[in-house]
């Protein structure tokens, strides 16, 4: 009995740490900030940077949670 | 990302490159650009390090949270919305067609 106690009481302690995990996480990365370079692979197997638009273009970056998904 | 393509001419006349960005694979990627008829790059960002480095990654999903970001030219973010105010890109297209006419 007092065992299992024990193991209730391990449980009950981890379950905020696994809730926090849950939680959205917040931008690192927000209007007036400069947007962090990087060099990623398109669906054509070309590289894209986000430099190459750097003093021609701007750039709206979405970021989507899944292909095959809406939004 | 199929409303981004549908206003794609209008961001490409306010001088603004639509890329989307995701944990999928490239192929994954490609086939639904097939399927939706994307034409710009949807970027793939295997393992997570650019979603990271922009504060986005979701433990629960373990993929990135629904954002837009606005970029100008020298690299700034000028706009941003979350979730689901990120699905509709007018006010994205607002804010470049506005630029364009206070150049």
């Amino acid at each position: 009995m007092k065992r299992l106690l024990l193991a209730l009481l391990l449980v009950a302690s981890l379950l905020p740490a696994s809730y926090a995990a849950d939680e959205t996480p917040q931008p690192k990365i927000k209007v007036g900030d400069m947007a962090p370079d990087f060099t990623l692979t398109d669906q054509n197997g070309k590289k894209v940077s986000l430099h190459d638009f750097k003093g021609k273009k701007n750039v709206a970056l979405a970021f989507y949670i899944f292909a095959f998904t809406g939004g | 990302m199929q409303a981004f393509q549908q206003n794609l001419a209008k961001l490409g006349a306010a001088d603004t490159q639509v890329l989307g960005i995701s944990m999928d694979s490239s192929f994954s990627n490609q086939a639904w650009a097939e399927k939706i008829g994307v034409t710009y790059p949807l970027l793939s960002d295997w393992g997570g390090d650019v979603t990271r480095e922009y504060g986005l990654y979701n433990p629960k999903y373990k993929a990135a949270r629904r954002v837009n970001y606005l970029i100008d030219k020298n690299g700034k973010v000028i706009e941003m919305q979350l979730d689901s105010a990120a699905i509709d890109p007018s006010k994205v297209v607002q804010a470049c067609e506005a630029r364009k006419l206070n150049r």
